[in-house]
């Protein structure tokens, strides 16, 4: 109420320009960067904000996601900030930033690190976990279809490839991998939470 | 703190189990001790002079009396560890006579403090706890000598660098080490003898490798202090790099018409002998008496001089041309980065100097018609010319031998060498150059076009740690592509320069000022590395990939021409030439330097200096600093006459030396030989050439070579001191 006075009804747009947004000392979360840094096995305190993995990307110029806002939220240990941005999650893991990085960090796996710690506070979206579904039921993240298996056949291959589609009985190994790591489990409880 | 109670009990327990081993050893080191008491007698009986000189009397073991003074540094010793408990322990060590600290032991009244004790004492030791001995041994060693004793009277023990620095948060530990280090120190100190450095005259010529603007100064310089000096160029003419510059920052001088009068200078100073198509092929001896063996390569053309020598009066090049012209040879010519032709016989470009053509021996197909062409008046061709050697003595040597260009296309995301619009820096410098292959006009390779949207990628290969670019900063690509973005801006008019940068580092006198000017003649500057390159096969355009890091925006620019800031590397044979001198190189490549920031012309090998970019990148104005500091160093040792060498050598003990001359084999420096002395073979050494590296020494059978100041009772000692706590 007291924003709404301050604007006087401003477009929300105005309203999110009129936010504080400077960050603070306790902002920051010095274990976090120390953390990703452990996850990722590679050096985001490293970054010189250059700009080749932004540049590199290409899921940058078709969407908000920006990765190296990610890896000075890494440099800097904003945690909050870094974990429930949404464009984390818009990372194909092409890895092209890696390979021209000019520090030689590795900066998708800095992103994989971050959605680990995401994960662990239940920061994740549906389809991630829907994809996790799909994996227990099938082995696949994106199982085969009646499209594919038509265009197999065309190409004189067989109408299943030689993984869980063709020997099913190997799907009870990977719901064990998946059972040990509880990622099943909670894969189904959040999607229940959020979708009732 | 637990943790280090641990690491202590540990070192006291292996330390009673070593004081067990090392009993019986340490009966043997006492005979050993012996040694040197009977040695000198035995070399002074044997009367050569030298060996009077080398080495002087010898204090017996219990009558030495050792002077401990121990230095605070500020708090930079003292706020890490107890400096009085240091001191209470030394005043109990044996033969300690006399102990006392100071806050600043380097200072004036620090070193009078020992100068004081010495005399009151009657001390014949001096041992300094401080720093290393590379930055304060020669400051205690003239205190030492002032106070009556000789200067190799005095023994460090570094308790700085080694010891506070590094154990900072440590105070008990950093305390017990400098005990340690006192009583090592200490014990050699009781052995130290009197040494006497030796002088030997310098030869009065100077050497400069490389006739680079740095080369070209250095030797300029040297032969304005009456020095003859012998400037080594490899190439065909002088003027190096910066002869293929255009204009300069930040003043934009005319690269060639700055730097054609000091190359008329070389050319016609009578100190300097100038030697192009020319390299080193080997070099011998040390500081003052370097005897170096110059390959002259064949250059298929005599020079005026060369033809008088062999009677052809009159005779010999005089650049006219003929020759070329008629030679059927076409080749890329490599002053111009290929981007010119030339013939099999060629010079550079037209204002070289020397101005006497060259052969290109491995394209020539020796048709003759260049001869022909000359004439039989000055018969300046001699197709069957081989390589010679000339030898010749200098006291000193600057090695100036530049840099090469990092080869870009390594870094394929910005595809040099597969899109024909990306050029480098130095193939932009010749395009736009009114001497080079175009007169001065910038166009596009790919149809010659004039662009009107030109891209430079800063950092093109350096501040890359991935291994594949260079980890340094190259220094002075920020500054020649605001000058590059300058001149297109002159030259074509509508045509932008856009700047990809990650830092502008415009450090230099006026050059922040440049910046300022260059932003204000319309040049765009984006904040963003280059990410990748992309050409349009069509337009053969580029597009340039990157993120605007300032607008938080991936940028995708299309435009006509690429210009590449490419990294600098040292120039392909510097390991060769840093091996022929006997000169370290740093971890990146370029040779290093005695101190970065005190001694950054001097190297490690006595008498070997470097100047310009061989010892890092470096701009002109740099650079021309650097060879002048490298010509004035390198004059002192010529103008005194003679230098002092450090009495450190080796010497043989020969009524001990069986004559088996396998130190002889050893040696590194060709220092020692085998003699007949009284009817005996035995081991002579060339004191000048030792460095004293021990190599003999350690390896002796008959333990008969002695190391001077690093004598095996003396390290014994010290180990003993180290092994045993104290007891002697």
């Amino acid at each position: 109420m007291i924003i709404m006075a301050r604007t006087k009804g401003y477009p929300e747009a105005l309203e999110k320009k009129l936010r504080d947004q400077r960050y603070y000392r306790e902002d920051s979360n010095p274990d976090f960067t120390k953390n990703v840094k452990a996850i990722s096995r590679t050096i985001p305190h490293m970054c010189y904000q250059c700009g080749t993995c932004t540049g590199s990307c290409p899921s940058a110029p078709r969407s908000s996601y920006r990765i190296r806002h990610f890896m000075r939220r890494a440099v800097l240990g904003l945690e909050n900030e870094a974990l429930t941005d949404p464009d984390l999650w818009l990372c194909t893991t092409c890895y092209s930033c890696s390979d021209r990085c000019p520090r030689d960090i590795i900066p998708t796996d800095v992103i994989m690190a971050m959605r680990n710690l995401a994960f662990k506070r239940d920061i994740v979206p549906v389809n991630f976990l829907k994809t996790v579904q799909a994996i227990y039921s099938s082995g696949h993240g994106v199982p085969n279809n009646d499209v594919n298996r038509a265009a197999r056949e065309k190409l004189g291959l067989t109408r299943d490839p030689p993984t869980t589609h063709m020997y099913p009985e190997y799907i009870k190994g990977i719901q064990k991998i998946l059972d040990h790591y509880k990622l099943k489990a909670n894969a189904d409880r959040i999607v229940k939470e959020r979708e009732g | 703190m637990a943790e280090k109670k641990k690491a202590t009990t540990k070192k006291t327990e292996s330390k009673k189990e070593d004081t067990k081993k090392v009993a019986p050893v340490k009966q043997e080191v006492k005979k050993q001790a012996a040694a040197p008491a009977a040695k000198p007698k035995a070399a002074a009986a044997s009367a050569a002079a030298p060996a009077k000189a080398t080495v002087g009397s010898t204090t017996k073991q219990g009558d030495a009396r050792i002077g401990v003074f121990i230095c605070h540094c500020g708090t930079n010793i003292a706020g890490s560890m107890d400096i009085e408990a240091v001191q209470a322990y030394a005043k109990t060590l044996p033969n300690v006579a006399y102990v006392d600290n100071y806050k600043y032991m380097c200072s004036m009244p620090g070193q009078s403090v020992i100068n004081k004790a010495v005399k009151e004492n009657k001390l014949t030791g001096v041992v300094v706890a401080a720093c290393s001995p590379r930055l304060h041994e020669p400051t205690f060693r003239t205190a030492t000598k002032e106070s009556g004793l000789n200067p190799f009277r005095f023994e460090m023990a570094n308790i700085r660098e080694q010891n506070s620095w590094v154990h900072m948060h440590d105070r008990e530990g950093s305390t017990d080490k400098a005990k340690d280090a006192v009583r090592i120190a200490v014990a050699k100190a009781a052995l130290l003898q009197d040494l006497f450095p030796k002088s030997v005259p310098v030869e009065k010529a100077a050497m400069v490798v490389g006739a680079g603007v740095a080369g070209m100064q250095a030797a300029l310089d040297l032969a304005a202090a009456g020095i003859k000096t012998y400037l080594i160029e490899s190439d065909m003419s002088i003027g190096g790099r910066m002869s293929q510059l255009d204009k300069t920052f930040p003043t934009l001088d005319c690269s060639q018409c700055i730097l054609t009068p000091k190359m008329v200078d070389v050319g016609r100073s009578d100190k300097i002998e100038l030697m192009t198509w020319s390299e080193v092929h080997e070099v011998e001896g040390y500081i003052g008496n370097f005897d170096v063996t110059i390959r002259k390569k064949a250059r298929g053309v005599m020079t005026p001089k060369e033809a008088e020598a062999k009677g052809i009066v009159g005779g010999g090049c005089n650049g006219c041309g003929d020759c070329e012209a008629v030679c059927p040879v076409v080749k890329p010519n490599e002053f111009e980065i290929g981007m010119k032709p030339r013939k099999a016989i060629y010079i550079n470009h037209p204002q070289v100097v020397p101005l006497i053509y060259t052969i290109d021996f491995n394209s020539c197909v020796k048709c003759g018609l260049c001869v022909t062409a000359c004439g039989p008046e000055k018969r300046a061709i001699d197709l069957e010319m081989k390589d010679e050697f000339v030898k010749v003595k200098v006291g000193t040597a600057i090695l100036a031998t530049g840099y090469d260009i990092f080869p870009i296309e390594k870094k394929e995301e910005w595809g040099y060498k597969r899109f024909e619009n990306v050029i480098t820096s130095l193939e932009f410098e010749r395009l736009i150059c009114a001497s080079g292959p175009t007169g001065g006009h910038l166009v596009r390779p790919s149809d010659g076009q004039t662009p009107k949207r030109v891209a430079f990628v800063l950092c093109a290969g350096s501040r890359d740690n991935t291994g594949t670019g260079k980890p340094y900063c190259s220094r002075f690509c920020c500054m020649y592509s605001l000058k590059h973005a300058h001149q297109i801006i002159e030259k074509i008019p509508g045509c932008v320069p856009y700047i990809f940068y990650m830092d502008i580092r415009s450090f230099g006198k006026m050059y922040e000022e440049f910046y300022y000017r260059i932003q204000d003649e319309g040049a765009k500057f984006i904040r963003g590395r280059v990410a990748n390159i992309l050409e349009d096969p069509k337009t053969k355009n580029l597009h340039v990939m990157t993120d605007d890091t300032l607008l938080n925006r991936p940028v995708d620019m299309e435009v006509d021409m690429v210009v590449l800031a490419a990294a600098i590397q040292p120039k392909e044979d510097t390991n060769r030439t840093r091996k022929l001198f006997g000169v370290s190189c740093s971890m990146d490549g370029w040779l290093l330097e005695a101190h970065p920031k005190l001694n950054p012309c001097g190297t490690t090998t006595a008498g070997v200096f470097l100047a310009g970019v061989c010892q890092g990148p470096k701009d002109i104005p740099d650079t021309v600093a650097s060879a002048e500091g490298a010509a004035s160093a390198a004059s002192i040792p010529i103008h005194m006459g003679e230098v002092e060498l450090e009495p450190y050598f080796a010497s043989c003990i020969e009524e001990k030396c069986a004559g088996c001359g396998m130190c002889v084999n050893l040696c590194p420096y060709s220092a020692l030989s085998l003699v007949e002395k009284d009817g005996r073979t035995v081991m002579q050494v060339t004191e000048a050439k030792c460095k004293g590296c021990g190599t003999c020494g350690g390896f002796c059978p008959g333990g008969a070579i002695w190391m001077n100041h690093f004598a095996t009772p003396q390290i014994v000692a010290q180990i003993d001191a180290f092994l045993l706590g104290g007891e002697q």
